[in-house]
């Protein structure tokens, strides 16, 4: 239980936003000047440790930086100064159904799904009855992708992902798929995935479910950690820091 | 360099499948399905064979067969170049929300082009044994041939993929610049029609020797030069290894720039 699995070490990044991007050669050369960027600093330091087993909620407001920092920690992008160390398989609830192609048949795109993930032939022959089964599909699953419903495309990518097995999970804010009862589902399996010893980061707007899942809670603010700790303390500061912005916002009015 | 290559390694899975997605869906929907993958290089050789044995005459005996085994093994490198060219800004999805290693995008972009030159092969070796008949004693070179010219489109893939993403205009260059490569490669003439005194400077076109060692093998029927195969595969060797690690310094801005 002890064992540091992320770590987080004094990380920054900075978006160059282009004050009129182009990404013609054409223009980098007439216009030079167009291609001046201002930095904006989007993680301004931030330091964190997640041990192995441990399920961290990660909140804050739009834009502040939550989704950067789960960028970072996937390796979708790398930061400027600082570092950022994950440890075991990783899996991402984040873009669900990536690399579908839609005149390919249910089961056809589970395993080309599961190998971006990195599983292997074996593994996914293992988990495909499982995954078919947890997705509801199975009299669909030979069907192209294409004749799916959103919904049953959804369910499709969102079985894959969680069926991974992955030592460490990011969530990002896609509880929302499917109707009711499935969503009901995906939150148990959630559940049991993290009563299994899995480490799991969620981003999300949902404090509830937070405070459900989460054993600790961190708060961004404009780049910087401005609260760790129990999700329930966390989040009265939060929801009391939101109540504040409220009143003034009002007042300008 | 050696964890990079252990992980593309262990991602072989998602290599394989992207190139069965590739080839099974590609003609999906056409009508022609996957004969596609023949008819196409079949019409152009008919294009070019009408051009050269009708309208502009070359001398050359059974010139369809002397045109056939080389335009195969350049469509493989052409269509490797032009499809890793667009491999990534075309995925935008993939870049931007999952982990995982990017070289594996233009590494399946150049193996389905290879594994479709492999299939175009067999028609070629059937049009040769009617035509001319077979050399069998020679044939095995036609392995290092293509292992060679597979590294060298590998090194050429990752360069033009990576790059693409930064400097767009790449994609609309790279169809013209592949136009150029093909008529200064001797696919539709004979190495000799080169004048002596540009020859050297002639084979530093890198597929240049590996078309000349396909077309000794079954045209000429011919065992293949070895310092021509050693040129072109030490070429394809630095190609590799510039390609391979510029994409990694490449990469890391990949899903801000997409």
């Amino acid at each position: 239980m002890s064992e540091t699995v992320i770590s987080v070490k004094n990380v920054k990044k900075c978006f160059r936003v282009y004050l009129d991007k182009s990404t013609m050669l054409k223009d980098k050369i007439l216009f030079w000047k167009r291609n001046r960027y201002e930095n904006r600093m989007v993680l301004d330091g931030i330091s964190f440790d997640i041990k192995k087993g441990e399920s961290i909620g990660l909140i804050g407001r739009n834009g502040c930086g939550k989704s950067t920092t789960l960028k970072l920690l996937t390796r979708i992008m790398y930061p400027d100064s600082g570092t950022v160390s994950v440890k075991g398989r990783v899996s991402a609830l984040i873009e669900l159904g990536a690399g579908f192609h839609p005149d390919m048949s249910g089961r056809e795109n589970i395993y080309i799904n599961a190998s971006i993930f990195g599983l292997s032939k074996k593994e996914i022959d293992k988990r495909i009855s499982q995954i078919i089964q947890f997705s509801e599909l199975e009299q669909y699953i030979d069907n192209p992708v294409r004749t799916y419903s959103s919904g049953m495309y959804m369910r499709l990518a969102f079985s894959v992902a969680i069926n991974v097995d992955a030592d460490v999970l990011f969530v990002d804010e896609i509880l929302a798929v499917g109707d009711l009862a499935f969503q009901k589902k995906c939150y148990d399996k959630l559940k049991e995935i993290k009563d299994r010893g899995t480490t799991i980061v969620i981003v999300s707007h949902s404090l509830d479910m937070i405070e459900k899942l989460c054993d600790r809670t961190i708060w961004i603010k404009d780049g910087k950690i401005e609260s760790s700790g129990l999700p329930k303390d966390v989040h009265s500061l939060y929801l009391h820091y939101l109540g504040q912005e409220k009143n003034e916002n009002i007042r300008y009015i | 360099m050696f964890k990079s290559v252990k992980e593309v390694i262990n991602y072989r899975e998602m290599i394989k499948m992207m190139v069965h997605r590739d080839l099974r869906g590609r003609y999906k929907a056409s009508v022609l399905g996957f004969a596609w993958t023949f008819v196409n290089p079949f019409l152009q050789l008919l294009v070019y064979t009408l051009v050269f044995s009708v309208i502009l005459r070359s001398n050359i005996e059974k010139y369809y067969i002397f045109l056939f085994v080389a335009l195969i093994p350049w469509l493989g490198m052409s269509g490797s170049v032009i499809s890793s060219s667009t491999c990534i800004i075309h995925q935008p999805a993939l870049i931007t929300k999952i982990y995982f290693p990017r070289r594996v995008l233009p590494l399946a972009a150049v193996t389905t082009n290879i594994i479709n030159m492999l299939l175009c092969m067999i028609v070629v070796l059937i049009v040769c044994f009617f035509g001319i008949g077979l050399e069998f004693r020679y044939l095995w070179y036609l392995i290092p041939a293509v292992l060679v010219e597979y590294i060298l489109a590998l090194g050429i893939g990752l360069i033009v993929s990576g790059l693409t993403v930064y400097v767009r205009d790449l994609e609309h260059i790279i169809s013209i610049f592949v136009m150029l490569w093909q008529f200064m490669t001797p696919i539709m003439y004979p190495v000799d029609m080169i004048p002596e005194r540009f020859r050297t400077v002639f084979m530093l076109n890198p597929m240049a020797p590996v078309v000349s060692t396909f077309r000794d093998i079954l045209y000429y029927r011919r065992a293949p030069e070895l310092s021509t195969m050693m040129s072109a595969l030490v070429m394809g060797v630095v190609f590799l290894l510039v390609g391979w690690t510029l994409f990694g310094k490449l990469e890391k801005r990949f899903a801000e720039e997409l």
